[in-house]
């Protein structure tokens, strides 16, 4: 492909260029690289962005391996077809260069050939798939590609490459529900007190995390770090407490129940509670809200006229506690009506502080192994900085002001017990009014909900008083038996919506698990005839790693977009080079709210431009897209999609009009003109329309985004909605649905995880899960007595980096990169010394590890960080530092409903011999 | 590589420094003995030779490991603070006066390449005493110790040497008696004022040196010098065992220090830093 | 008269290594070399632990025990206080590297790569002055000259500011003139708590960690 002659200035071989980072999901970062005679030498913040980011415009370790990324003499830098047909780890594939012409030809073909055949299998699965990683950081960089994506139609996305496992999925789905918190997030920069389990933003907080953070330190935040070891969070909080793995729950229900049972009423924020949630909602015998017969409005007892009303009756005192009998319906599953006439209602508030009785900190320490007064204290410190009854005024809106937060951290939030800590956790904000206000906990970015780019603006009434959410339907008419994907989100997680990312957010370990045998219900899941993999590597990232190498080695085509060889794409049929971070071309959306900590008080874009040409035959993505759109009869689709917007903005606004041709090819330069002129205008209300090379020069540019609009509630407010908390009418409900229509085809399967579908979610054992699944695989507690974790590497996290030299050089300045973390008693117990080999066992599997004796560890407890074990991927294949995720198993049992499980697993170790 | 925070050993000076501190030392050692033993003639001639081969060979042998072994002159450029410049000067003094007094056979000039000798081994330890950063080096003690074991070794080797070839003078033994001695003394000094900075590995790697240095490079030696009185014939073996005893003893105690307890002190914080509130 | 220094903020280091790796960026050090870097040090036993992140390197020392042994006089100080190294002069004996009580100081004898073979980039800013001759950090002199030369100031200006003091990300971080007490680092010592790494070794060093507020302001 030629691309035309375009008037477009030319780069000059030396100089500094603006460009962003955002290979993790809390970029992305704006960085200047220096050039020197057409190579890229030197990264550094781009101070010119230092009033406009909230973390001064600094820029992550990570992005400083980006000039190792571009030169590493390991890349695969012309396209290569396999020779060897037959795939597996220890198969060689083969490999041998290619021209552009026959890689794009091989798969353009593959990719007619469905047309015709049909983009649906058998089985109603996509005959396409598309795996991209790293918390959607790949879109950043895969420049029109997903207009190539949206032209083609049905894609399977869901096969994962660890969520569910290694994301924070209970907080993701649950979050979004509750307070538009597909990621939560404290208000850093005006709390106070924080309590974090197991929440690690010193590595995964991105910059802005850590700016806020330190900052907030320096101001005198208290954070209480609970976490089974003492990581680099823990280090820098005012406090420690080693927790017991898995029971964070205990512990934040032990807080609910002094808040509940051990102060005053009147020091929560009842307020809140009866204005703004639904604590006054009666509920019924059977679990069910109390319904106006006439507008099955649910009802609460209003003080004032000593009667029930609809919950929006205008000037009423509602009742928060009380037990009271009115005229009412009670209405369950499937429109049921399960109750009728003069029917006794309990608030909601009152069966919570009911359900939270047995919870005290005496109760949760015997679980947690934390001392009960702890326990007590920190709820009461919490309760003490909460300051319920204080207003601050941010840009003229008077808001209640709640400097106290909880943030949870991955294997906390996600899998068994993951329901119960963010619940647990809204609650806490919840009780002293402290939910999406400032100091608060935010939610700070929206996935499932639309519109993505505007959170606030996914506020829209829903039934009973709350938020509308898009739950996937569960009644007998529009459940979905038929999955649209294989990892059959739709029909088994009604909490994972169907928006652009619920694909992703389904229980992807579900494609693999049923490639090998399909649950009864679920029509059989099937190989992919084609799979497109990038920035994406689930060999090595997924859990049970073995196994799921095995079923990739079985898929007949395909395509990984490839840096450098790794384990995924080791059993790819073709390898085709993009160019990478430094060498190619997009514009993104920076600013506004985003994830975790990246609220920012601008919002507007950025341009990634090639700082220097693409090293060998690498071609940029855009490039590729354009032409697979342009030989599979798509072009037309493709430009009319990046027209709509599929390439950050769409290209038609108001009063400008940026649109392609939708018949021509366009030059990459041509396209992302256009999506710059476009962006102009946006951020301008069209009065400017500033081309590439105006944005080339300048990097970024934004417009103000409201402090005020990191919050949720005023637009809650505003909209007269309330919080769904506490009680969980609508997830019971759903549940018993869900249960009704999977019972009605026959699957049993999912009953365990029907059980989570509680208004009021009791304790359980949830270590006790590991335990068993120990059991399952023929090991005892007593002879697999350690719990092994993992945790972020901020050197690492997300980056896909553990190829660069120098990120493992300096990440190694920090303990646990060179081994497994154990405890200092311990390994005197068991005779062994810093540096020693052990070996890491489960019944079914084993790795081995040099030992990394640490003080800052409980004795039950094991780390290894990030997640390693490479075998394929230059550099990283001589690391000799074993991964978690080759001893996790992949088992149901270990889904929750949300359908994620934890990076936990019950392991034994040992000395292995070999040097000191 | 990624080092500490924990005491490390440090990787900037191996074997090779270690042998010009085990070979200067004796050598300058056996050229004070040398020089003042009475010895002239050849016998003198070949002693002094013998003692400036070994000090030649340790300074050849730290040469190797320099990074710009051409810029080796560069070495003189400061002799207003560092004791390397001192020790290269000196080392230039016993070549330049030893050669003479090889060339004229001069006792007196003998005598001078014994004093430039004393001159090179004193700054020997100063060169390990002016290494702040190895806390097992940096004390005064340590310039002492490096300082008399060289005289002992220098003794030990004229010993061992004369008692081959013939019997070694009264006043040679008793010499040799009191730098034995003091070398213990020294070791005991050094021990106790490394006892509160050398990083533990130091101290346990020392502690066997040193035991050696008492039991195998004093104790012994004086048994055997004791024993070589009371018993004539027994001499001509006590001896030379005594004076080998005594060498390397000293040697093995330098070839540890520079290259097993060469601990630097880490890092260390008097205050911990204070995240959030007290 | 100026005398630059720099401050470290414990409480706010998180062990990053940004500016390790800005470090290296901006002095193309080799593998393995790290002019500024960040320890993780543990204090205490379980469960009474602490953990801090502290960064270290040269201390542009008052009294430099590397300057004192230096036997080719390549190692001197300036009046600004900056010990610097002459890669004409050295001798690459290692003494300094002995004497140096916070091992700031490396040597390479042999050119090496990230990945063996020089890369583009490598190959691009190798400096053979470098080999076998002893280096560390040199508080970005050459950025504080050129810097100072355009009229900027050092520790405010990015231009004129050492790289890691430019690529923190928590402001643990400040460079400035101590001698000036309006600068940045007058300024955070005053108001607080701070010490220096082996004070007791009376090298007298230029890198101050502050730990806690003054206790008035506490």
């Amino acid at each position: 492909m030629n691309a035309p002659e375009h008037p477009y200035a030319v780069m000059a071989a030396s100089g500094k260029r603006a460009t962003y980072c955002y290979q993790c999901v809390a970029g992305p970062d704006l960085l200047k690289v220096s050039v020197t005679d057409g190579v890229a030498t030197e990264v550094e913040p781009n101070f010119g962005a230092c009033d406009i980011h909230p973390g001064g415009g600094k820029v992550c370790v990570k992005a400083y391996g980006l000039v190792q990324k571009t030169y590493n003499p390991n890349r695969v830098l012309t396209p290569m077809r396999r020779t060897n047909p037959k795939k597996g780890r220890n198969e060689e594939p083969g490999f041998v260069p290619i021209s552009w012409e026959e890689a794009l030809e091989t798969i353009a073909a593959k990719l007619r050939a469905i047309r015709e055949t049909g983009l649906r299998d058998a089985s109603g699965y996509p005959r396409v798939a598309a795996n991209f990683g790293g918390g959607g950081t790949p879109q950043s960089y895969m420049g029109t590609f997903p207009a190539f994506l949206a032209a083609w139609g049905p894609i399977d996305m869901g096969f994962g490459s660890g969520q569910g496992v290694k994301c924070y999925h209970s907080e993701h789905l649950y979050g979004e529900l509750w307070h538009r918190a597909f990621t939560v997030s404290p208000d850093t920069p005006m709390c106070n007190y924080l309590i974090s389990c197991g929440a690690n933003v010193e590595a995964s907080g991105g910059v802005v995390g850590v700016w806020r953070h330190a900052n907030a330190r320096e101001r005198g935040m208290k954070r209480v770090q609970v976490e089974p070891h003492l990581s680099v969070t823990g280090a820098c909080s005012a406090e420690w407490v080693p927790i017991r793995p898995k029971t964070d729950a205990a512990f934040l229900y032990a807080l609910l129940h002094v808040l509940l049972h051990e102060t005053a009423r009147e020091r929560l924020d009842l307020d809140c509670l009866t204005q703004h949630t639904s604590s006054p909602y009666l509920v019924g015998a059977n679990g069910f809200f109390l319904r106006d017969k006439d507008t099955k409005k649910p009802l609460i007892w209003d003080l004032k006229r000593a009667a029930a009303i609809p919950f929006d009756t205008p000037d009423c005192d509602p009742a928060l506690e009380g037990s009271y009998e009115c005229d009412a319906v009670e209405i369950g599953a499937d429109a049921e009506v399960v109750g009728s006439g003069k029917l006794e209602g309990k608030t909601s508030f009152g069966k919570l502080v009911a359900h939270m009785q047995p919870y005290s900190p005496e109760w949760a320490a015997g679980i947690c192994d934390v001392p009960a007064a702890t326990m007590r204290r920190i709820a009461n410190e919490f309760l003490d900085h909460a300051q319920v009854g204080a207003t601050i005024e941010i840009e003229g809106k008077t808001l209640p002001y709640r400097p106290v937060a909880v943030s949870l951290g991955k294997t906390v939030n996600n899998g068994w017990g993951g329901y119960e800590c963010v619940w647990a956790r809204t609650l806490l904000a919840t009780l002293v009014g402290g939910l999406e206000v400032p100091g608060g906990t935010l939610g700070t970015t929206v996935r499932l909900t639309r519109p993505l780019a505007e959170r606030l603006h996914s506020v829209k009434p829903g039934p009973d008083g709350f938020m509308h959410y898009p739950m996937n339907p569960t009644d007998r008419e529009h459940w979905n038996a038929h999955p649209n994907i294989r990892n059959a989100y739709r029909s088994m997680v009604p909490l994972a919506a169907d928006g652009p990312w619920s694909q992703a957010l389904g229980p992807t370990h579900f494609t693999w698990m049923f490639m090998k045998e399909t649950p009864k219900g679920l029509p059989t899941v099937t190989l992919p005839d084609v799979w497109f993999v990038y920035r994406s590597n689930p060999a090595i990232s997924f859990w049970d790693t073995k196994a799921l190498s095995e079923s990739m080695a079985r898929f007949p085509f395909v395509v990984a977009f490839a840096y450098t060889r790794d384990e995924t794409n080791h059993m790819a049929d073709i390898l085709l080079p993009d160019a990478t971070d430094l060498e190619s071309l997009q514009l993104i959306r920076i600013g506004g709210s985003k994830f975790i900590e990246q609220f920012w008080e601008n919002e507007g874009f950025a341009l990634r431009q090639p700082v220097v040409e693409a090293q060998g035959e690498a071609r940029d993505f855009t490039d590729i897209a354009t032409e697979l759109a342009r030989r599979t009869g798509l072009l037309e689709g493709y430009n009319a999609s990046i027209n709509r917007g599929a390439a950050c903005v769409p290209l038609k606004g108001a009063t400008w009009d940026f649109s392609l041709d939708p018949t021509q090819v366009h030059a990459r330069e041509d396209i992302w003109d256009a999506v710059c002129r476009a962006a102009s205008a946006e951020l301008s209300d069209g009065k400017q329309s500033h081309g590439l090379d105006w944005w080339k020069e300048n990097g970024l540019a934004t417009k103000p985004f409201a402090h005020a609009d990191w919050y949720l509630y005023p637009t809650l407010i505003s909209k007269g909605l309330r919080f769904e908390m506490p009680y969980q009418e609508r997830l019971y409900r759903i549940g018993k649905e869900l249960g009704n229509r999977l019972h009605e085809n026959d699957m049993q399967w999912w009953d365990k995880q029907l059980a989570e579908y509680q208004a009021l979610p009791p304790w359980k054992d949830f270590p006790g899960e590991w335990e068993k699944s120990l059991a399952v695989m023929g090991g005892k507690s007593k002879d697999f007595p350690f719990w092994l974790l993992t945790a972020r590497s901020m050197q690492y996290a997300w980056g896909a980096n553990v190829g660069m030299q120098m990120i493992k050089e300096v990440a190694d300045n920090i303990s646990g990169h060179r081994g497994v973390i154990m405890n200092t008693g311990r390994a005197e117990e068991l005779g062994v010394a810093d540096g020693d080999m052990v070996e890491i066992a489960t019944p079914l599997a084993s790795v081995r590890a040099r030992a990394v004796v640490r003080q800052g560890i409980r004795p039950d407890t094991l780390l290894l960080l990030g997640q390693f074990d490479h075998w394929a991927t230059p550099f990283a294949k001589d690391f000799g530092m074993p991964s978690m995720n080759s001893l996790v198993p992949m088992t149901m049992a270990l889904t929750d409903a949300t359908g994620s499980g934890s990076d936990v697993v019950r392991v034994s170790l040992k000395r292995a011999g070999g040097e000191r | 590589m990624s080092f500490g925070p924990k005491p490390w050993h440090q990787t900037s000076w191996d074997f090779r420094a270690a042998f010009n501190f085990i070979f200067g030392g004796a050598g300058a050692g056996l050229l004070v003995i040398a020089a003042f033993s009475g010895l002239g003639g050849n016998s003198l001639r070949a002693e002094m030779l013998f003692a400036m081969a070994l000090i030649g060979a340790g300074l050849v042998s730290v040469w190797f490991p320099i990074g710009r072994p051409l810029r080796a002159m560069n070495v003189g450029f400061n002799p207003f603070t560092s004791w390397m410049t001192r020790e290269s000067f000196a080392a230039g003094a016993v070549f330049v006066l030893g050669l003479a007094a090889v060339w004229f056979g001069s006792t007196p000039l003998a005598q001078a390449t014994a004093v430039a000798a004393l001159v090179f081994a004193y700054c020997q330890g100063r060169i390990l005493q002016a290494a702040k950063g190895i806390p097992a080096w940096r004390v005064p003690a340590l310039g002492w110790l490096n300082f008399i074991t060289a005289l002992t070794e220098g003794a030990g080797l004229f010993v061992a040497l004369s008692a081959v070839f013939g019997s070694p003078a009264k006043s040679v033994l008793a010499y040799f008696s009191l730098a034995l001695i003091a070398r213990g003394l020294a070791w005991s000094t050094y021990r106790g004022s490394i006892a509160k900075s050398a990083a533990r590995p130091a101290l346990t790697v020392l502690d066997r040196a040193g035991k050696v240095l008492v039991q195998f490079g004093t104790i012994a030696p004086l048994v055997l010098l004791l024993l070589g009185m009371l018993a004539a014939d027994l001499s001509r073996i006590a001896l030379p065992l005594a004076g080998i005893a005594a060498l390397a003893t000293g040697w093995q105690f330098k070839f540890m220090l520079i290259t097993r307890a060469a601990y630097n002190q880490g890092f260390a914080l008097p205050h911990l830093p204070v995240r959030g509130t007290r | 008269m100026t005398r630059w220094a720099m401050v470290a903020d414990l409480r706010r280091c998180v062990g990053c290594q940004t500016c390790t790796a800005s470090c290296k960026h901006a002095n193309a050090t080799p593998p393995d070399v790290q002019w500024r870097r960040v320890l993780d040090l543990e204090v205490g036993e379980y469960p009474a632990v602490k953990r801090a992140f502290v960064p270290v390197g040269c201390m542009h020392c008052d009294d430099p025990p590397c300057m004192a042994v230096c036997p080719s006089t390549a190692t001197r100080k300036r009046p600004d206080g900056i010990v610097t190294i002459d890669y004409d002069l050295c001798i690459g004996c290692s003494y300094c590297a002995v004497a140096c009580p916070y091992q700031a100081r490396y040597k390479t004898d042999l050119a090496t790569f990230a990945y063996g073979k020089a890369t583009a980039a490598e190959e691009k800013r190798f400096d053979p002055k470098r080999l076998a001759v002893a280096t560390k950090c040199t508080f970005c002199v050459d950025r504080i000259d050129a810097g100072m030369a355009k009229g900027l100031k050092p520790g405010v200006d990015p231009e004129a500011t050492p790289a890691c003091v430019n690529a923190c990300i928590t402001q643990t971080m400040s460079f400035g003139d101590i001698e000036d007490p309006h600068s940045n680092v007058s300024q955070l010592l005053a108001e607080n708590q701070f010490f220096r790494m082996h004070e007791e070794l009376g090298t007298g060093p230029r890198f101050y960690y502050i730990w806690d507020k003054k206790e008035a302001e506490a």
